[in-house]
């Protein structure tokens, strides 16, 4: 009965030892956090605006382009996307940005 | 325009979402748990759970994860709004100390996608190499957390499945692995994808299973050694990794669906799993080592723990300790027993977090007349379901109790110790006992030269180390040290002492209309004055004015006959004032005190009400006569301290504190049914206490600090949709519904306890439609399984005992609920609207509208209408009935007959879901066209639209502010105002309503009701506030909406702008934005509304940021501007918090 409740795990062993039902000695209620310091944030979040369709079609585009000038025996392969290479994603990562920026 | 005010009185309660980690530092334990928009932090301690902060969020959280990206030291937390803002968060501890430093913000909306019905997912990958987010359907949103960049750049990836029903990150993938359950046509089935940052892609994952479970509804990760996902189905759990597959089918998990899992072994080898029926069971993951010393799962087991409250998160915190969420009921800390207890569970409460969530009705009630409401909620639902009764006052906590039946009178004394009391007098009729409180226990003990055989009126310390007892027989001087009588004085004619007040230096004596006045030296009495005043004397005091004074000139004493209140100056009883109080009701008691500097003289009479004026202690002339009503019995005034100012009990039926804010009088209400006694009592092992005495019990507790909001909770175990009150009969009508799904009960587990409907004191039941009227047939109709059954129970006002219950037809579903009388008929009514529901039809094509009438333990039906849908509201209108039914709004007479007869109708709706009625005008909200004005023409017999909001709301509750104002919430969490404009010139501009108020609360409001939870007294004149509006919402948070003079509007406007400038938001999300009107279809600036909590805030502030709000405005001081101080402000905005 109840092994599987056996060996359940502890952080601090001391944790809920002094715990006591009669909570009315405490305040149950966190104080309310105030803050008037600006911190600057380290970082921004943004989103994407371009279409997910145009990025694709970006990205096809670029692709044919440097396969075109690069390795052309890859053209028979340039749909697919698995099949990139270092070179050619930094080049597509610089237009997509271009595109961002519209 | 609209100038309201709008303020959270009561903040949500029920948990939204909730994670565990080191936030506060590497090595604390923190429970973080989110209540709609505010999260809270605790850290787990020896003692249980300490709360560290409470933060605002300007938005509704979706998503909270905690994560540790490589590097840190201790975790960070990630959050996301309902409005698509998301933050990374740390927080920075130093001392008491604690900062929420916004390390990331930014808004990740699209322009373009239809939000997802299943709502927001947001998963972090276990390396913390990007956020994973599913906000529209077909689009996964990716936020990689990269580190040097500046910039989080977020992209989204199309996704084939349009439908994911939930989504998890895979434990140990090279790449970010993301798994998902998704629906189509087909079923159910569970895919995985890797990401590709570069590509901004997926690319096929590891593994697929199509076809799992039709009802899979949760993928729980499981990390190494095993990895791979659990699957949690309606029936069945699995276990699947890609090449590896195992499905168990357990009995007890279809029961009810499982809503919710809680990991406990890091490891991932024990799971606890919730369900909406409270039942908690652990999934055990069980190993096996291969030869090659890889691990595998071998098998999957379910075992049920025990019944707890319906959760929502499960967060296992330490040493078997677990926290359940819940947003059903109330929240709950348990310890899971490796021994079952004597219902057969493993699982045992600890503690609980109250939780009003979900409010669905609720009505305001004064029940003691006291011109202060009470709520009392709809709340919960299934087996948490219950009743919560909201009432504002002081909290006393009981520390201990004795039972002793007719305690006349109680005193603490110090006897020989430096310093605590030590002792404790407790007076009875015809004898007097005294205890010894050493630590925490109470024996009765001897005091040397103490009467034990009398009633004592008045026992002290007094100075000379001695002790003053009066009785009627005497006046004794006991010395302390060493102890014994030192002098008694009886009356000079032998006459009974009828009353007596005494305190450290003087004592004043009452023996009919007789007074004697003593001064107390070393060993003695000494009779300084004595006087007869014009009747017998009916109260009296001398507690001395100054802060610490050991004696007092003037003696205040109410007399009876003429019904006055003196003031005499001592040693030679020199009249100074006398006060007529009018009226019949004889004075109880009287008392001089001093609060916040300002001389008062207080003075109680027979019938709980209590006259208060203002002192002047040179003169004793008395000033500003006001009247207030504590309570309906005599009232007993004493003076007691709380940290270190002074403050009156008022012990009567309704026990009061009195204490001064900002130089008013504030009456707070105590949450103990009945004091008759108390005194203040400071001992060792009770320190700075209160002992209080009614007709049975003696009371040792501590008072809470301040007024707050004290809830009672009636459970119901079915979950309540309506409530009203019906004075005549002092009782409340509830409409329940119940699960009966034939036997639930688990094996080797005690049964629960049925649901309210079931313990009725008598039952009644409709065993079919239309019998005609006449009483109501008797009860025995069994229901079929797994049937909705609907109730419509009778409660007692003063237990809430269910005095009756009538069972509705199978498929009949109870929608409506109201008290009232009609026509000319005085007998009170319960009327309930219902509807028939046939799984066929999209909207209920029949309806019944029952009138009940309860009296004396009997319910009688009256009459019952067959109408044509759903009623979804009634209201009484010019004493008829005002139902919305489906699309239609239908008035009905009440015949001579007892009948109800149709007498017009309004077509103009989709759905008429909510009526509100004032004189001849109906305001009636539609599903999705807003709302409408319709006035009735008596002449005509007939309804005819006034005006209309022309723009789209999806309504969930309205209100009549007043003649032309009309207050909304929609289902976007919105508040708004409406304004009828009767002036305008053309017939097309009076048809339409003007949006003049627009806020987004955040929150789903269900009711509104006309009501306030504080009491009003009339002639203080406080902040210019007109009316009150009480809303509950679906997280269980009551609110208030109050108008305001344009002025006034405008002042607190501008300083809200400041304040929204000084404060800066968590996340850095603008006030403008967050309070923004929101939907689907436009965003609007804020309007006619005031933040009230944003400008409740500024209390908590540093004086100098305080200086910084005010610097530059402007205060109307009567005739003329100024500018305003830090104190007119803190005085201004501390009065706007006493109106909730």
């Amino acid at each position: 009965m109840g092994d599987f409740l056996e060996g359940l795990p502890s952080y601090n062993e001391n944790n809920f030892t002094r715990f006591h039902a009669d909570s009315s000695h405490r305040s149950n209620k966190p104080t309310v956090y105030i803050s008037t310091k600006d911190y600057p944030s380290e970082q921004v979040i943004t989103t994407e605006k371009s279409n997910i369709l145009l990025r694709y079609l970006h990205q096809q585009w670029d692709k044919k382009h440097v396969s075109q000038t690069t390795c052309k025996k890859r053209d028979s392969q340039r749909a697919n996307l698995s099949e990139f290479n270092e070179g050619s994603s930094s080049s597509k990562v610089a237009r997509v940005n271009s595109t961002d920026s519209n | 325009m609209a100038y309201n005010y709008v303020v959270t009185a009561h903040k949500p309660t029920s948990v939204t979402n909730g994670v565990t980690g080191n936030l506060t530092s590497p090595t604390d334990l923190n429970l973080i748990i989110a209540k709609n928009s505010r999260v809270e932090i605790y850290v787990v301690t020896p003692e249980g759970l300490r709360p560290i902060k409470e933060i605002m969020i300007y938005g509704r959280i979706a998503v909270l994860e905690l994560f540790r990206p490589p590097g840190e030291t201790k975790d960070l937390m990630f959050l996301l709004t309902h409005r698509y803002n998301a933050m990374i968060l740390e927080c920075q501890v130093d001392g008491e100390n604690i900062e929420i430093i916004t390390r990331a913000h930014g808004n990740v909306q699209d322009r373009i996608g239809r939000v997802s019905e299943t709502g927001i997912l947001g998963i972090i990958d276990p390396e913390c190499r990007v956020i994973g987010l599913r906000l529209y359907d077909g689009l996964f949103k990716v936020i990689p957390l990269d580190k040097e960049n500046r910039e989080l750049k977020a992209f989204s990836i199309r996704m084939e499945e349009l439908t994911v029903i939930d989504m998890a990150f895979l434990y140990g993938c090279q790449t970010p692995t993301v798994a998902l359950i998704h629906h189509d046509q087909s079923g159910r089935h569970v895919k995985t994808y890797e990401i590709s940052l570069r590509e901004k892609d997926f690319q096929k994952g590891p593994w697929k299973q199509d076809n799992v479970e039709t009802m899979a509804s949760m993928l729980i990760p499981i990390p190494a050694p095993f990895g791979g996902t659990v699957i949690i189905g309606q029936e069945s759990i699995t276990y699947h990794n890609g090449d590896h597959y195992i499905a168990i089918a357990p009995a007890q998990i279809k029961l009810s669906p499982i809503n919710c899992f809680g990991k406990v072994d890091a490891n991932g080898s024990r799971y606890l799993l919730g369900n909406l029926a409270g039942d908690l069971f652990m999934l055990i993951l069980e190993k096996e080592e291969k030869m090659d010393g890889t691990v595998v799962v071998k098998d999957l087991k379910v075992e049920t723990l025990g019944v707890t409250t319906i959760p929502e998160i499960i967060l296992y915190l330490d040493n078997g300790v677990v926290f359940l969420g819940s947003h059903l009921g109330d929240s709950q800390l348990v310890k899971l027993n490796s021994k079952r207890d004597a219902n057969g569970s493993y699982v045992q409460v600890m503690e609980t977090f109250v939780n009003l969530g979900p409010i669905v009705d609720m009505v305001v009630v004064d029940l003691e007349r006291q011109g202060q409401g009470q709520l009392v909620t709809c709340s919960g639902a299934f087996k948490e379901g219950s009743l919560r009764i909201i009432r504002n006052g002081i909290g006393i906590n009981e520390h201990a109790s004795i039972d002793l039946p007719g305690i006349k009178g109680i005193w603490p004394l110090c006897v020989n110790s430096d310093k605590f009391d030590n002792m404790m007098v407790m007076s009875f009729v015809g004898q007097s006992r005294v205890l010894q409180l050493s630590g925490e226990e109470v024996e009765e003990t001897e005091l040397p030269g103490f009467d034990g055989d009398n009633q004592t009126f008045v026992c002290n310390n007094v100075c000379f180390n001695q002790i003053v007892q009066i009785t009627q027989a005497s006046m004794r001087l006991i010395t302390c040290k060493p102890g014994g009588l030192a002098e008694e004085w009886v009356h000079p004619d032998g006459k009974k002492i009828s009353l007596a007040c005494c305190n450290h230096t003087q004592v004043v004596i009452a023996a009919g209309s007789q007074l004697f006045y003593f001064e107390i030296e070393q060993g003695k009495f000494a009779l300084k004055g004595q006087t007869t005043v014009e009747h017998e004397v009916a109260c009296l005091d001398i507690s001395p004015l100054q802060d610490g004074g050991q004696s007092s000139d003037l003696l205040a004493v109410g007399l009876w006959t003429d019904i006055s209140a003196r003031i005499f100056r001592l040693p030679n009883f020199e009249s100074l004032h006398v006060e007529m109080l009018g009226g019949e009701i004889i004075p109880r008691s009287i008392l001089l005190t001093t609060f916040e500097g300002i001389h008062y003289l207080l003075c109680a009479l027979g019938d709980g009400s209590l006259f208060y004026f203002l002192l002047d202690q040179a003169t004793g002339y008395l000033s500003e006569k006001k009247k207030v009503t504590l309570g309906t019995q005599p009232t007993m005034l004493k003076t007691f301290k709380s940290l270190s100012t002074t403050n009156v009990f008022a012990c009567s039926d309704r026990p009061t504190v009195i204490y001064s804010s900002n130089h008013k009088l504030v009456f707070s209400n105590v949450n103990l049914k009945e004091v008759n006694h108390m005194c203040p009592l400071n001992s060792d092992g009770y320190p700075d206490s209160l002992a209080l005495a009614n007709d049975t019990t003696l009371m040792i507790g501590t008072i809470d600090e301040i007024q707050k909001l004290h809830i009672r909770t009636i459970p119901l175990r079915e979950t309540p949709r309506r409530i009203a009150y019906q004075e005549a009969t002092q009782t409340f009508g509830v409409i329940t519904y119940r699960f009966d799904s034939g036997e639930r009960n688990l094996p080797g587990f005690e049964p629960l306890p049925p649901p309210a409907s079931l313990t009725a004191l008598t039952s009644t039941a409709t065993s079919k439609l239309l019998t005609g009227g006449g009483a109501a047939s008797s009860a025995g109709d069994a229901t079929s399984d797994e049937q909705e059954v609907y109730s419509f129970l009778i409660l007692r006002q003063s237990t809430f005992e269910v005095l009756h219950a009538h069972t509705l037809l199978p498929n009949e579903c109870a929608t409506s609920l109201l008290s009232t009388t009609l026509g000319e008929d005085p007998t009170p009514y319960y009327i309930v609207g219902t509807a028939l529901i046939s799984p066929d039809e999209a909207e209920p094509k029949l309806g019944r509208i029952i009138v009940f009438h309860y009296n004396e333990g009997k319910l009688t039906m009256v009459a019952e209408k067959e109408i044509k849908g759903a009623a979804y509201s009634m209201v009484s209108f010019n004493s008829k009935l005002l139902a919305s039914v489906n699309s239609t709004v239908r008035l009905f007479e009440w015949t001579a007959e007892k009948e109800l007869r149709l007498e017009c109708s309004h077509f103009n709706n989709i759905l008429a879901l909510f009526l509100k009625s004032k004189g001849d005008f109906v305001l009636v909200a539609d599903l999705m066209k807003s709302i409408a004005l319709l006035g009735y023409k008596p002449l005509q017999d007939a309804f005819e639209e006034i005006a209309r909001d022309c723009n789209v709301k999806w309504m969930t509750a309205i209100e009549i502010l007043d003649d032309d104002n009309f207050l909304g919430a929609d289902n976007f969490h919105n508040l708004f105002v409406c304004q009828k404009d009767s002036a305008a010139t053309t017939d097309e501009e009076r048809s339409q309503m003007q949006e003049v108020g627009l806020y987004h609360l955040g929150e789903m409001v269900n009711v509104f009701r006309h009501g306030s939870l504080v009491m009003h007294h009339a002639g203080e004149n406080t902040t210019p506030v007109l009316g009150s509006v009480l809303f509950g919402t679906v997280n269980g948070s009551i609110g208030m909406v109050a108008q305001l003079p344009q002025d006034f509007f405008n002042f607190l406007l501008e300083v809200q702008n400041r304040l929204s400038k000084v404060i800066k938001s968590v996340g850095k999300i603008e006030h403008s934005f967050w309070r923004s009107f929101f939907t689907e279809q436009k965003r609007d600036t804020s309007l006619g509304f005031i933040d009230g909590d944003l400008l409740e805030s500024f209390l908590d502030l540093t004086r100098d940021k305080m200086q910084e709000v005010v610097l530059g405005l402007q205060i109307d001081d009567g005739d003329m501007k100024r500018d305003a101080t830090v104190e007119d402000l803190v005085k201004t905005i501390e009065e706007l918090t006493r109106i909730h």
